[in-house]
């Protein structure tokens, strides 16, 4: 008996949990890992430094936002996962990718004990867009994989935008001045 | 029985799919799962309505009724569990489920060639009781909806 529960107790120590946030797009709950995102705002706080972007390109994106001297660019949820059109109320702005998303709202923090991987019949965009299934409290939820959002071609062309925007703003300031 | 006889006479699993059987090969089949909730979240992958946690396991499940039916099945439903290949080795198989409506029965027949005209997901066909039943590849079943443009809601994100 002894034995035994120095066993569990070991057990249980080494299981290892990852903390992830549980946001929501539409009635889609989605988890990422939580040290995935460097800050979690308000979409009425970023509006006065939101840059609108005129490119057609990438569809998914509208925005950019500056943060700490890095271009941040805004997608949206609802269009990256091809989900119903929303009203967005927070963005997730991500730690190590130049990219911020939409989402409707945060579910709460929650500790997950296994990723398990997405099933081989799944051959489509959520290869790119997910890390796994995480099982929850009797749901199954996509574990986001961060550098999904964009790839290494759509921040190419949205970099050759955001330039092209620079430039615009630019010259008004010249103009205007 | 000759021992030739056994080894063609093989063992089948008959299923119901909206108002018709089909057959698969025993030897695929898992279990017959209860009516578990189905979990769906956004994909673009062809035939696949979402997955059932199922002894510790996420399946993915085949929503195959358009295919084999022309439309959805809406009744009541059971999941019949099989694996699936992938690649060429039996390592690289996964389990599967695909809604079926009913129980399920075993019997046993000699699969005969499928007709001339059938699609690549009908491996043969077997009669029993009277009964012409198409046996199917889940590979091809599957892998063939995703050149039909009739197969179903499939060029956008689900849900």
């Amino acid at each position: 008996m002894k034995i035994a529960t120095q066993d569990s107790a070991k057990s249980r120590r080494s299981r290892s949990t990852e903390p992830v946030i549980l946001f929501c797009i539409g009635l889609q709950t989605f988890a990422i890992a939580a040290d995935a995102v460097q800050e979690i705002r308000s979409t009425d706080s970023l509006a006065t430094a939101a840059v609108e972007m005129a490119q057609a390109e990438v569809p998914k994106v509208r925005h950019l936002v500056e943060r700490s001297h890095r271009t941040y660019f805004v997608v949206s949820g609802c269009a990256h996962f091809g989900l119903r059109v929303t009203r967005p109320a927070l963005v997730l702005i991500l730690r190590q990718i130049r990219a911020a998303v939409l989402v409707d709202s945060i579910e709460r923090m929650a500790e997950i004990p296994t990723v398990y991987a997405l099933p081989q019949a799944f051959q489509g965009s959520e290869r790119q867009w997910y890390r796994g299934l995480t099982y929850l409290e009797d749901r199954v939820i996509p574990v986001i994989k961060p550098d999904g959002f964009l790839t290494p071609q759509e921040f190419a062309r949205l970099d050759r935008a955001a330039k092209s925007v620079e430039a615009r703003h630019e010259l008004e300031g010249a103009v205007q001045a | 029985m000759s021992g030739a006889e056994n080894r063609e006479r093989k063992s089948w699993v008959l299923l119901h799919v909206g108002n018709r059987r089909f057959a698969l090969p025993a030897e695929s089949v898992v279990e017959l799962a209860p009516p578990v909730r189905l979990h769906d979240f956004p994909h673009t992958s062809r035939l696949i309505a979402g997955v059932i946690v199922r002894r510790g396991r996420i399946v993915p499940v085949y929503d195959v009724a358009p295919v084999l039916c022309g439309r959805e099945s809406s009744v009541h439903r059971f999941y019949l569990i099989a694996e699936r290949a992938f690649g060429s080795g039996k390592e690289t198989s996964e389990a599967g489920a695909i809604p079926v409506n009913g129980e399920c029965e075993l019997a046993t027949g000699e699969m005969q060639p499928p007709a001339s005209d059938a699609p690549a997901y009908f491996a043969g066909k077997l009669a029993i009781e009277g009964e012409n039943i198409d046996v199917l590849d889940l590979q091809k079943l599957v892998s063939a909806s995703r050149n039909d443009p009739h197969a179903g809601n499939l060029a956008e994100a689900q849900p």
